[in-house]
């Protein structure tokens, strides 16, 4: 789709208020991990991904696995803006009865491609699907996010080696790079040295970009559909809790509830009206 | 063909081979077992629709349960430990949970399958682990007919199943099978009631053998051969429970998780009976010749003889 960045960005905006009203209202979720990738997201839904909202399981459509599930809710956002199903479920998210769960159900809400949560699992899905494309002979692309904290997973692994070895040119995964996983900053936990290298070692097309500049994430998602032999990786650079000053970079937010105060005054950072839904 | 089919992996592929002529969705997924499995012949014959992934289980299932997201129906076939043990996860939650059609085919069940390899391929807690987690069918099929059958039927059924297959030296107990109905427990070998005896897998044919000689002994009974055990047929189990005072089950299976315990389950709700449970006792075994071990592990034949003896003369 033909957009322009400054519309991207007012939508990835509004995914961000959705976020924090849904979650603020939900009383429970992961906001820092959903506005670290709502650029991400924005730029999928809104320009890149080939998708029928009327039908979510067209089988031509672009799928998106979302590896990191507990980010999920901009990703009902999103789907909800797109007319997946009515914006009026969002509150309801992870509520009893609700088709909006913690984590993302196939099953359950329209538009979610794949059941995700547990992580490290949506690399080597992501990798069976793109592999269907060529079985089924249909011409579509899957994107995948996961976060930095899942390459801990050896299931990543496993499916880096067998994505490169079967050279699956659909297959466009984003590295949600924001340094942080629940219980601190990667560097303090894990080896997370040498991301490119790596990558690029096991045999992938690789780069690395802001995650938060549309047209770096925009070319970097070009320039991986020119990429028919391999599996494309991109190592976007993002910031945990993006948009909402006080949520940026500060790891309690990977999972906490804002307060009423806490969420009028992130409202009004991202310009939103501040009333519940 | 179908005559001298006696290796219980060889008959999984031999189904797939035959329904992947017609069905272009039949997919078949390896971790480096292409060759324990025998699946040269697919693999050459349909090598868009075969992946051998190498030694990673668990992206082997999880590629499975992509496949199958875009209306596939892939087979992922391998060791069952390392299925059921390793990918038990990604077989519980991103194959029963969104009700993928996912077949997992778990190979060298029981001891028996393991033998000298030792515990670490014998498998005997497959069936519990697979029977607990929802939506999963288990299947354990007694020879290799059964399991070809099982995987016909199995391709005929849309969501989430496990096949348990053995190692290749499993006996032929059937000539033939009519109607076979994956659900269904059937009486495979009745001379009366003095016991019921439920089996599961090829070591059914040690039940038979065991009735045999039972019979030579005026002591006549019924050997119930169950194929699948989730879900389990409730009322044809009860019918059985209710017809003999001495209830035996045997499985290649530790006695925890697997027959003897899904036989147990319907008792409590359908025929409160008195159940041994004849399989492995909660113990790890060790490395030995395949009969060997299971005589040596309480599951021979003169085991089942004294078990029913046994029973019998507590009865009386």
């Amino acid at each position: 789709m033909d957009v322009s960045n400054d519309f991207l960005a007012q939508k990835a905006n509004d995914l961000r208020k959705d976020v924090i009203s849904m979650v603020y209202q939900a009383g429970d979720g992961h906001p820092g991990p959903a506005l670290s990738i709502a650029d991400i997201i924005a730029t999928l839904y809104f320009k890149e991904m080939n998708i029928k909202p009327d039908q979510p399981r067209w089988p031509e459509r672009d799928r998106l696995v979302l590896s990191k599930g507990h980010a999920c809710p901009v990703v009902y956002a999103a789907l909800a803006e797109k007319g997946f199903f009515a914006k009026e479920l969002l509150p309801s998210l992870r509520k009893l009865n609700s088709s909006l769960e913690g984590h993302p159900n196939m099953k359950k809400t329209p538009g979610i491609d794949m059941t995700t949560g547990s992580l490290g699992n949506g690399l080597s899905i992501a990798l069976g699907i793109a592999l269907s494309g060529s079985i089924l002979q249909k011409d579509f692309y899957v994107y995948a996010i996961i976060g930095d904290g899942e390459l801990g997973e050896g299931l990543i692994w496993e499916g880096a080696m067998a994505a490169a070895h079967y050279h699956v040119g659909n297959l466009i995964v984003f590295i949600d790079h924001n340094g942080y996983q629940s219980g601190g900053k990667l560097k303090d936990i894990s080896g997370i040295n040498g991301l490119i290298a790596k990558w690029e070692s096991f045999g992938w097309h690789c780069q690395e970009i802001n995650g938060h500049h549309f047209q770096e994430i925009t070319e970097a998602i070009q320039r991986a559909k020119n990429e028919r032999e391999q599996p494309s990786i991109i190592i976007a650079n993002t910031i945990k809790g993006k948009g909402v000053p006080f949520m940026e970079n500060d790891n309690s937010w990977h999972k906490r509830t804002p307060t009423r105060e806490e969420f009028e005054q992130a409202m009004a950072c991202l310009g939103g009206e501040q009333n519940e839904k | 063909m179908r005559n001298e089919l006696t290796n219980t992996r060889r008959a999984v592929i031999e189904a797939l081979l035959e329904r992947a002529e017609k069905d272009d969705a039949v997919v078949l997924v390896c971790a480096d077992s292409i060759k324990s499995m025998k699946a040269d012949d697919f693999a050459q014959r349909y090598p868009q629709r075969f992946f051998d992934v190498g030694i990673a289980e668990q992206n082997a299932v999880a590629i499975a349960a992509g496949l199958a997201s875009s209306g596939l129906k892939p087979y992922v076939a391998t060791y069952a430990g390392f299925l059921t043990m390793r990918a038990c996860e990604q077989i519980r939650t991103f194959v029963a949970y969104p009700q993928l059609n996912v077949k997992i085919v778990g190979a060298n069940g029981g001891i028996y399958g393991g033998e000298r390899e030792g515990v670490t391929h014998q498998f005997f807690e497959d069936l519990g682990i697979m029977r607990s987690i929802p939506e999963m069918m288990v299947v354990s099929p007694a020879d290799a007919l059964e399991v070809y059958e099982a995987t016909k039927a199995l391709l005929d059924f849309e969501g989430p199943a496990y096949l348990r297959v053995g190692s290749g030296r499993e006996k032929r107990i059937f000539d033939q099978i009519d109607h076979f109905q994956l659900s269904k427990p059937r009486a495979i070998y009745q001379t009366g009631y003095d016991a019921v005896i439920f089996a599961t897998g090829p070591i059914t044919k040690r039940a038979l053998q065991a009735a045999e000689k039972l019979k030579q002994a005026k002591i006549f009974i019924t050997v119930v051969n169950v194929p699948t055990l989730k879900p389990i047929d409730k009322e044809e189990i009860a019918y059985f429970l209710k017809n003999s005072q001495l209830i035996i089950t045997l499985e290649d299976h530790n006695i925890i998780g697997g027959l003897g315990s899904a036989i147990a389950e319907v008792s409590t709700e359908t025929i409160p009976k008195k159940i041994i449970r004849m399989g492995l006792q909660d113990i790890f075994p060790e490395s030995g010749e395949a009969e060997a071990l299971l005589d040596k592990y309480g599951m021979s034949i003169d085991d089942i003889i004294k078990t029913v003896r046994n029973g019998l003369s507590k009865l009386a």
